[in-house]
C-alpha cells in the first residue's frame, strides 16, 4: 500500500489503526499480542509522514500516534530483552523449572 | 569403532560426549608420553585428534588429554599389545550400594580395611568432553596411520605443510546432568515424536530351582528352605561393547554352570531335602542391578520365594587357573558372622575337595565381603553366606573390569594346528582346574542342601562341558555346540555379536586370532521394553536348560503350548525348542523340545520402578542415547587458505551489487543509446 495515493484522512486512521490495534473488529484480541510488532509497523511507516512531510492538519495526531508507538516499542524491547537475557543464563541452573518453562530442550547440553 | 558413550547416575556423569557437529581435530599419533608435548603445547595446528597405542592409554596421558581439551579434539586408542596390569574400575567397586554402609559397619564402609581394587585408575568414571574411539589394528587403521605418515610428519621439527590429514569423530549424546534430568526431559517433550534421552541399564537375571515352583505362586512357601547358588553374569570395560570379563564374571558362571549339570543327576535320584535355587544376575557391575532386584521382588511378594525361604548361599566369584598347590578362598562377612555360624557351609564346602587337587582356606575373620551379589542379600537379611574366590585380600585380577580380561588372561591356548571345531572340544588346563572348582562346589551345595552323604562323591563336573563352555564364551560363540543348543530363531545371534576381543598379547600358540573370534558382549546393556534379551542371557538361559532339563520328545507345535497334553505343565517348566546336533550323514538338525525349569526374571532396578531417580539404596544407572555415530578422515586445508577464500566470496559479492547498483542507476545513460538510431530513423 502506497501511502502517497491515500488522502490524509484515511493516513490518520490507519495510523491509529495500527497503534490501537484494531485492524479488524474480530482480531482485536489477537492485536494485544501482536502489538509490538504493529508498533513497529506504525513507527517505520508512518515516520516520514509524521516527521518529514511538511504539515498537515492531520498530521499533529499522526504525530502522537508514532511517537506513543514507539514508547510503547522500546518498552516491549526492553523487557523482552530482560526475560530472554535471563533465561538463556539461568535456565540450566534452574533445573526442573527451566525444563519446565522450555518448549524444546535442547539435547547434550546443560 | 567403538565409542566410549555417556552413563549417568543419580549424580554424576560419565563417559564421553562429542558436539552436536562432530570435532575435528588434526591426527597426530603418539609415539611416548613425552611426544604428549606436541599436541599439547608444542604443535602448530591445534586442535589435534590424537591416536594411541593401548599401551599408552593410561590415566595420566588421558588426564593431561583432559585438561587441554581446548588443544585436544579427541582421542583414538588402537588395541594392539596389552600392559602388564591395566584396571579403568574404581578402586573400591559399588561402594555405596553394597552392605558395607556408614550404619552397618563404620570401619569397614568406603574400604577403609581393605581396597578390593588398588590398581583401579577410576578411569571408566572419569568425563571426558571429547570423543573416545577405540579402533582395532586392521586395514582401516593402516589407512589413518599412512594419512599421518604422508602428510603430517614433523620433518626435521620445521612447520608442516598443509594441506594436512585431520579426523573426524561424531559421538554426540542426548542426555546430560544426571539420571532425574534426563528421564524428566524423556517424558515431557511436547512435540509429535519426543525424542527419547537415555534409556535405563538392565537386562534378566537367569534362574533355574532344580525342584520348581509354580510360577504364578509368588510370596513366601510354607517349610520350604532354598540355598541360593548365585554367579554375575556381566562385567564392563572403559569402552562398554568391549567388555569380556574372563576371569571377572565368566570364569564364575561357568563353573556354575558346571556344577549344575553335575547336580542334575545326584538331585533326580536322591533329591535332598533343600531346594537349589541357581541365580545368574545380570548388571552387579553397575551397582548390582540384577541382585537389588531380586532381593527387591522377593520383599515384595514378587517372586516364588521370600527371604524367610532362604537358608545360606554360596557365590562363585572371580577363579582363576589353579596351579597345582594354590587355594581359592571363602570369604563371609564379619558383621553377620558374630550372629549367625557359616561354619557348616565352611565345613560342607572344604570337606568337598577331597581327592581334588586343591584346598578351599577361610580368610581372615575381619575381613569384609568383596564386591559381590551377596551383599545385597545380605543389605536385606542376615543370611548366612560364602563367597568363593580365588584372591585372598584384594583382587588379583590385573586387568580387573577392562577390555584385556580375556581369553589370553585365563591362559586359554590351544596346540596351533587345530580346527576351530576340534578346539571346541580340546580340554585345556584352565578347564581341568575349573572343573575341579566347579566338582568342590556341586558337592558342597549337594551337602548343603542336605543331600544323602553316599551319593556325594558321584557328583563330578564334565570337563569336556567346561571346556567347550570356555571356548564358546571366549574363543568362539558361533560353534557347533552353541548352535544345537540354541533356538532356531535364536541362531543369527550368535554370527552378530559385535564385540571385539582381538588382544594378541605375547601368546604365539593362539590360532583363534587369525580367524574372527566373536565372543558375546558381557556389558549389561539396556534393558530393552519388548521381552528380549541380550545375546549373553540367551546363552546362558539355554545352556543351563540344556544342562539341567530334560530332553522331551514333543513335536514343535506341542512345545509352544504343551499345556494341552496330561503330564506337562507350563506354571512349573518352560519348554525351549532348540536346534540339536546336526547327524553326521545328513544336513537336517535333529531338533527337539528341552522341557526345563529356567527362567529369565527382569532385572530391572527397581529405582525405576518407583519413579526414584535419585535413589542412594537402588542403582540408578541410565545410558545415553545418541542419533548416530561415525567417524572419518579427510585432508583439511589451513586456515589462512580458508579465510582467503571466504573474503575472495565476500568481494565478489559486493562488487556485484555495486555493479548492479551502478547499472540501476545509469541505465537510462547505458541503455538509450539503442534507441536513438530508431529517433534518428524518424
Amino acid at each position: 500500500m502506497n501511502l502517497e495515493r491515500l488522502p490524509n484522512e484515511e493516513k490518520l486512521t490507519l495510523c491509529r489503526k495500527y497503534y490501537l490495534g484494531k485492524l479488524q473488529m474480530y482480531v482485536c484480541v489477537w492485536g494485544f499480542a501482536f502489538l509490538p510488532f504493529l508498533w513497529l509497523v506504525n513507527v517505520v511507516w508512518f515516520f516520514k509522514e509524521a516527521f518529514v512531510k511538511p504539515t498537515y492538519t492531520e498530521q499533529l495526531q499522526i504525530k502522537t500516534y508514532v511517537k506513543r508507538s514507539g514508547l510503547g516499542l522500546l518498552l516491549w524491547v526492553a523487557v523482552l530483552t530482560t526475560w530472554i537475557t535471563i533465561f538463556q543464563h539461568f535456565r540450566a541452573e534452574w533445573g526442573e523449572v527451566g525444563d519446565y518453562l522450555s518448549f524444546t530442550i535442547p539435547l547434550g547440553i546443560p | 569403532t567403538v565409542p566410549c558413550v555417556r552413563l549417568l547416575n543419580a549424580t554424576h556423569q560419565i563417559g564421553c560426549q562429542s558436539s552436536i557437529s562432530g570435532d575435528t581435530g588434526v591426527i597426530h599419533v603418539l609415539e611416548s608420553e613425552a611426544d604428549l608435548e606436541w599436541p599439547l603445547s608444542k604443535g602448530p595446528n591445534p586442535p589435534y585428534m590424537v591416536l594411541l597405542e593401548s599401551s599408552l592409554f593410561t590415566k595420566s596421558i588421558m588426564m593431561k588429554m583432559k585438561n587441554a581439551s581446548s588443544r585436544v579434539a579427541g582421542v583414538v586408542v588402537v588395541q594392539k599389545t596389552s600392559p602388564p596390569e591395566f584396571s579403568p574400575h574404581t578402586t573400591c567397586p559399588n561402594e555405596n550400594t553394597g552392605v558395607y554402609t556408614e550404619t552397618y559397619d563404620h570401619n569397614l564402609a568406603h574400604c577403609n580395611t581393605t581396597v578390593w581394587n588398588p590398581r583401579g585408575n577410576g578411569l571408566s568414571y572419569e568425563e571426558f568432553d571429547s570423543p573416545v574411539f577405540s579402533l582395532k589394528e586392521d586395514n582401516e587403521t593402516e589407512v589413518i596411520k599412512q594419512c599421518y605418515f604422508d602428510h603430517n610428519r614433523v620433518v626435521n621439527g620445521s612447520g608442516l605443510q598443509y594441506p594436512l590429514c585431520a579426523m573426524q569423530l561424531f559421538s554426540h549424546m542426548h542426555a546430560v546432568t544426571d539420571t532425574a534430568t534426563c528421564m524428566r526431559r524423556s517424558s515431557m517433550d511436547f512435540s509429535t515424536s519426543p525424542v527419547m534421552v537415555c534409556d535405563p541399564l538392565g537386562g534378566y537375571n537367569v534362574c533355574a530351582f532344580i525342584r520348581p515352583y509354580n510360577s504364578t505362586a509368588f510370596g513366601h512357601k510354607e517349610n520350604e528352605s532354598v540355598v541360593i547358588a548365585a554367579a554375575r553374569l556381566d562385567s564392563r570395560a572403559f569402552f562398554l561393547e568391549d567388555s569380556t570379563g574372563a576371569e571377572g564374571s565368566v570364569s564364575g558362571f561357568v563353573t556354575l554352570l558346571a556344577a549344575a549339570q553335575a547336580l542334575r543327576e545326584a538331585t533326580q535320584e536322591a533329591p535332598p531335602t533343600r531346594n537349589i535355587l541357581f541365580a545368574f544376575f545380570h548388571g552387579e557391575v553397575f551397582d548390582y542391578i540384577g541382585s537389588s532386584r531380586m532381593v527387591y521382588d522377593m520383599k515384595n511378594n514378587m517372586f516364588v520365594i521370600d527371604l524367610d525361604n532362604v537358608h545360606s548361599i554360596l557365590e562363585i566369584g572371580q577363579v582363576k587357573t589353579l596351579r597345582s598347590g594354590t587355594n581359592l578362598f571363602l570369604h563371609s562377612d564379619p558383621v553377620s558372622r558374630r550372629n549367625n555360624t557359616v561354619t557348616n557351609l565352611v565345613k560342607n564346602l572344604q570337606s568337598s575337595t577331597a581327592g581334588l587337587n586343591f584346598s578351599l582356606v577361610e580368610t581372615d575373620f575381619s575381613q569384609p565381603l568383596p564386591p559381590s551379589s551377596f551383599q545385597r542379600l545380605l543389605r536385606a537379611r542376615a543370611i548366612p553366606g560364602i563367597v568363593l574366590a580365588d584372591h585372598q585380600t584384594d583382587i588379583n585380577n590385573r586387568y580387573y573390569e577392562s577390555f584385556y580380561d580375556n581369553a589370553a588372561h585365563l591362559n586359554l591356548t590351544y596346540p596351533s594346528n587345530l580346527s576351530p571345531e576340534e578346539q571346541l572340544e580340546f580340554v585345556t588346563d584352565t578347564a581341568k582346574s575349573l572343573t575341579e572348582v566347579a566338582t568342590a562346589v556341586a558337592r558342597a551345595l549337594f551337602k548343603q542342601a542336605g543331600g544323602n552323604n553316599s551319593q556325594v562323591n558321584k557328583i563330578n563336573a564334565d570337563p569336556k562341558t567346561v571346556t567347550q563352555m570356555l571356548y564358546g564364551f571366549l574363543v568362539r560363540s558361533n560353534n557347533s555346540w552353541f548352535q544345537a543348543v540354541m533356538a532356531p530363531e535364536l541362531k543369527d545371534i550368535l554370527h552378530t555379536l559385535t564385540s571385539i576381543k582381538k588382544v594378541l598379547g605375547s601368546s604365539l600358540r593362539c590360532v583363534f586370532c587369525l580367524s574372527e573370534p566373536n565372543p558375546p558382549q558381557y556389558y549389561v546393556g539396556v534393558a530393552k521394553s519388548s521381552h528380549q534379551a541380550n545375546a549373553l542371557t540367551y546363552l546362558v538361559q539355554y545352556l543351563l536348560a540344556n544342562l539341567t532339563g530334560t530332553a522331551t520328545n514333543l513335536t514343535q507345535s506341542q512345545c509352544k503350548k504343551p499345556d494341552e497334553l496330561p503330564n506337562e505343565s507350563t506354571y512349573l517348566y518352560s519348554y525351549l525348542w532348540v536346534q540339536g546336533v546336526v547327524p553326521p550323514n545328513s544336513t537336517q538338525r535333529e531338533s527337539f523340545c528341552v522341557r526345563t525349569a529356567v527362567r529369565l526374571v527382569k532385572a530391572v532396578s527397581p529405582a525405576f520402578d518407583l519413579g526414584d531417580y535419585i535413589s542412594k539404596e537402588y542403582s540408578t544407572w541410565t545410558k545415553s542415547q545418541w542419533k548416530f555415530i561415525k567417524a572419518r578422515i579427510f585432508l583439511v586445508a589451513s586456515r589462512d587458505l580458508e579465510m582467503l577464500t571466504l573474503g575472495v566470496g565476500v568481494a565478489v559479492l559486493f562488487t556485484s551489487l555495486l555493479v548492479t547498483y551502478f547499472v540501476r542507476t545509469k541505465a537510462d545513460v547505458l541503455f538509450s543509446s539503442v534507441r536513438e538510431p530508431n529517433n534518428a530513423a524518424y
